[in-house]
């Protein structure tokens, strides 16, 4: 076995001991602790960057290290290290559980990582229940009201029942099979095209990720999960996270590539509900984050309709746009809370007169907002738009005009956002003075959302070179 | 079509001058006004000069594309960044470039919020450059949306009347536009089967019957959303009274002119087959727009309203030029597009500045306006001259382009829209007569008139109307260089 393929885990597992120690201190020294999980996970980050050409099996060939998994490992890295940078002032959790607050996080991050490696089912459903479990912990460690908790319940049960799907869905695929490597299971699952428990063994299977990524029907945790964490935790798992279920989804619906037109069918069904839902009930949400919530069950959505495709140029379409939803997600919270430092749940309103409180913050929420909003010229444009062309190239006419029209839809609530940012008076509130380091963040931010959406050929021939091994 | 290499990267200049100026601007402090305002002036003077150039340099007789830029963009999707100039774009170009220096220049006494306001209005006319230069689908589409989203930003702020509702109607009309745009793009992007977006090969292609008429009449109206055809031209009166002076006369000046360019050079030129198909209702729903255009703008008493309302029958006629397949139809909708641009602009510019004097717009209240500002009133009324065209302004020969081809070739619909522009002449002397000789109003009598530097853009848009009515020659024949292939393409 080859240790250095299996680096960047290692190197988080020893990061979350190193965590693990922090918690165990009678006093918390919080400012301390903070630069320390800042600068080491600023360091994993980049020691993932430099595993990234790395391929190989380990444990049995369980466990595929390639470009399409180092891409999404790098992400998650990524996604680890923008949220610690948001994390300075943790102020609805308490001192003394900051540092646990570091550990699940970076236990999270191993759950992912190991998901997006992991070619054999048990090994992903364990790695899958990692990184749920700690965020299922995550979620109540806000001090509130009593909505932490119903957040956390809300999400741990339906996070629950769809484990219990995706267990089910399993047994049907090896029970139908007899092997639970997916190497093995796509040439045996193609013979059995004419039998429908295949089909809905690997539909119940995805209920899993579908969860992850608040696909309709399993989206009812998101309004309350979103609003109910932390502003950081929140900010987690709506890039992070759903980066990790991106890259499970696309694995797996290549499994179904045998089946034609009665899965990819399903597949279109639940984009359609999913953006169209997401969509419509955002544009009456007052709180922020809940309709942030929303929005992400629309894009949800939107990946789904590169993945259906089950082609090519559809999978390098998810991934690219599944790169460009961390950045111009994470944008957007990055914004609430510095906006929000007293870490409440901010309502759209309250984000009046920021153009005068802090103008460069106000320019990284329309650019956020813009590339949500598939406004070019940003990666959200971009993304979508190749999005829509991979579909359109696999004939789904009807889902890219859905699509289209959905893409109007939300612009309705998106712009609501940039009216109360630039035109609602302000309350009289001071500036908001921003740190040099998160100013340097700010810039390199709108530098990444303008810069690779209109140079987006990069990017895109990586992920052409990643999605080889998935296909 | 012929393509010819630049030899210097002009357009792409003419393009990057905007974003740089953008760039320059992001880096000033907000309190530095003059700075501000001439960077701005500079990085659109740029963009004007080298319009002048190419459409000067333009080699009429050989014809073309010229100034041709091409790289490869996107590879994986066959994306190209594909530039070039032809009797087409030439005059728009030419436009947008008189249209954003003159609106520079008018602004000069802005005072609120400057910087965010050059900002934006530099990121609009990228787009607008970029779109009308564009032989990429992909890019033209991207531009076209840098065009349009600005626009909701520069109403909320600086616009006046009803903005919110304005802003925000207007630009879910033009995004709802847009969402019947991309299936229409796409899906000659995937019918074709050639994994590119450009236009030229993707015209070679030959498209199959049904996939035309669909594509054509979701283009069709998908841009038509923006050049105001009638019915889905409500966005557009109310935008442009909403909107501050120079967005304005960007919007009605330029911006309506992507639509019906788009229209053209996209749905057109794409689809040759599905226009036979729809070209009865083109020109049908062209003539229910100039005739509504007119009666319903005549009835207004603000000055913008009756100005919107002139533009939804103005655009009336170029679509309705278009519509005819003809010619003299295309030769004059695109002599129309130019002629309305500069037109356009010089009304809202010169009502801008009364407006911003008075603080009214309303006809009644400015009763004999001519005789306190002459100079200001003498350029509005030369608009409204050129909006009933008369001859010796370069709208006069647009029109009667565009009215000879139709008349061949809808004769019931020309001969309405030629009685619809008479009876519209009428009354807008009528307006005019109204709002400038009659009683003065005595609240107004302290004012100054316009001075000469602040009379400067409209002197400018003034002599390009009387250049190319004294001299249309200069216009008609470059445009026709393309009208003509085009036509045989077709």
């Amino acid at each position: 076995m080859n240790v250095t393929l299996f680096g960047p885990e290692l190197y988080y597992l020893g990061l979350a001991l190193v965590f693990f120690c922090l918690s165990l201190r009678r006093t918390p020294r919080v400012k301390t602790d903070y630069r320390i999980a800042l600068v080491l996970a600023g360091v994993g980050m980049l020691l993932t960057a430099c595993c990234l050409f790395q391929h190989g099996y380990l444990f049995y060939k369980a466990y595929r290290v390639d470009l399409f998994s180092q891409i999404f490992k790098f992400a998650l890295a990524l996604g680890l290290f923008l949220v610690l940078t948001i994390s300075h002032d943790l102020a609805h959790i308490e001192e003394r559980q900051q540092a646990e607050f570091y550990l699940f996080l970076t236990t999270t991050i191993i759950g992912m990582m190991l998901l997006v490696s992991a070619v054999e089912l048990l090994t992903i459903y364990v790695a899958l229940e990692l990184s749920s479990y700690s965020l299922y912990i995550l979620v109540p460690l806000r001090r509130g009201d009593g909505i932490d908790v119903e957040a956390s319940i809300k999400y741990l049960f339906i996070g629950a029942v769809s484990s219990g799907f995706m267990l089910f869905g399993l047994s049907y695929i090896f029970g139908a099979t007899g092997t639970t490597y997916l190497a093995e299971l796509a040439p045996k699952l193609t013979q059995l095209t004419q039998s429908p428990i295949g089909l809905i063994g690997l539909l119940l299977a995805m209920s899993g990720f579908f969860f992850k990524l608040s696909v309709f029907p399993f989206h009812f945790w998101a309004p309350d999960v979103y609003q109910g964490a932390a502003n950081q935790v929140t900010a987690f798992i709506a890039t992070a996270s759903k980066v990790a279920a991106v890259a499970l989804l696309l694995r797996f619906a290549a499994l179904g590539a045998g089946y034609g037109y009665g899965f990819t069918k399903a597949l279109m069904i639940l984009s359609i509900a999913s953006m169209t839902l997401g969509n419509l009930v955002a544009i009456i949400q007052k709180d922020f984050k809940r309709m942030l919530a929303y929005s992400s069950i629309a894009h949800a959505g939107y990946f789904l309709i590169g993945i259906l495709t089950l082609r090519e140029a559809g999978y390098i379409a998810a991934v690219y746009y599944a790169l460009a939803y961390l950045v111009m997600n994470f944008t957007v919270f990055m914004v609430l809370s510095e906006v929000a430092a007293d870490g409440r749940d901010l309502k759209i309103v309250e984000l009046g007169g920021l153009y005068r409180r802090s103008p460069l913050l106000s320019m990284n929420l329309i650019l956020g907002i813009f590339a949500l909003a598939g406004v070019p010229p940003s990666i959200g444009f971009t993304g979508k738009l190749l999005l829509f062309t991979s579909a359109m190239n696999s004939g789904y006419f009807w889902l890219v005009l859905i699509g289209a029209v959905n893409g109007t839809v939300s612009l309705y609530y998106y712009l609501r956002v940039l009216y109360a940012a630039y035109f609602k008076d302000d309350p009289g509130l001071g500036p908001i003075i921003l740190s040099l380091p998160s100013r340097l963040l700010n810039y390199s931010l709108a530098a990444v959302i303008i810069g690779f959406g209109i140079f987006p050929d990069r990017i895109v021939e990586l992920a052409k070179t990643a999605v080889h091994s998935v296909l | 079509m012929t393509e010819h290499m630049a030899s210097f990267p002009i357009l792409s200049c003419m393009l990057l001058a905007p974003p740089a100026g953008l760039l320059l601007l992001l880096c000033l402090r907000d309190d530095q006004k003059f700075l501000i305002k001439a960077v701005s002036l500079v990085a659109a003077g740029i963009s004007l000069a080298l319009a002048i150039y190419t459409f000067v340099a333009y080699d009429r007789t050989l014809g073309g594309l010229q100034f041709v830029e091409k790289y490869q963009w996107v590879k994986t999707f066959g994306i190209t960044y594909h530039v070039g100039v032809e009797g087409l774009n030439a005059p728009l170009l030419l436009l947008t470039g008189i249209v954003i220096f003159t609106g520079v220049l008018t602004m000069w006494e802005l005072e609120s919020r400057t910087k965010e306001y050059f900002i934006w209005m530099l990121a609009l006319v990228t787009g607008v450059f970029g779109v009308f230069m564009s032989y990429d689908l992909f890019m033209f589409f991207l531009f076209y949306e840098i065009a349009v989203v600005p626009m909701y930003i520069l109403i909320l702020v600086w616009g006046s009347t009803r903005k919110e509702y304005a802003a925000m109607k207007l630009t879910l009309y033009l995004m709802a536009g847009s969402g019947l745009i991309i299936p229409g793009i796409l899906l000659l992007y995937s019918s074709s089967g050639l994994q590119t977006f450009d236009m030229i090969r993707l015209h070679a292609a030959h498209f199959p019957y049904w996939t035309q008429r669909v594509a054509f009449v979701m283009l069709f109206f998908g841009f038509g959303v923006l050049a105001a055809v009638w019915p889905f031209h409500t966005w557009s009166p109310v935008g442009h009274v909403a909107a501050p002076t120079a967005v304005s006369m960007l919007h009605a000046g330029v911006l309506m002119k992507l639509g019906s360019f788009a229209i053209l050079r996209v749905a057109m030129y794409l689809c040759p087959v599905g226009f036979h198909y729809w070209a009865q209702l083109m020109a049908l729903l062209a003539t229910v727009g100039i005739v509504y255009g007119v009666f319903v703008g005549l009835a207004q008493t603000d000055l913008k309203y009756v100005i919107g309302y002139s533009s939804v029958s103005h655009m009336g006629i170029v679509c309705l030029g278009l519509a005819t397949g003809t010619v003299d139809g295309l030769n004059g909708s695109v002599f129309q597009m130019f002629a309305h641009g500069v037109m356009t602009a010089l009304f809202f510019s010169s009502v801008g500045f009364i407006y911003d004097r008075t603080h009214t717009r309303d006809i009644h209240q400015l009763g004999g306006f001519s005789k306190i500002m002459p100079v200001a009133s003498a350029f509005f009324i030369t608009a409204a001259l050129c909006g009933a065209g008369v001859p010796g302004m370069a709208s006069f020969w647009a029109e009667l382009l565009v009215f000879i081809a139709a008349v061949k070739v809808y004769p019931v619909q020309g001969l309405l829209a030629i009685a619809a522009l008479v009876v519209g002449a009428l009354f807008a002397l009528r307006v005019v007569q109204n709002t400038f000789f009659n009683e003065p109003n005595s609240k107004f009598v302290h004012f100054q008139d316009v001075s000469p530097f602040l009379g400067l853009p409209r002197m400018i848009l003034i002599s390009v109307l009387l250049l190319f009515g004294f001299f249309p020659q200069l216009m008609v024949g470059t445009i026709k260089t393309a009208i003509i292939p085009f036509l045989q393409g077709m």
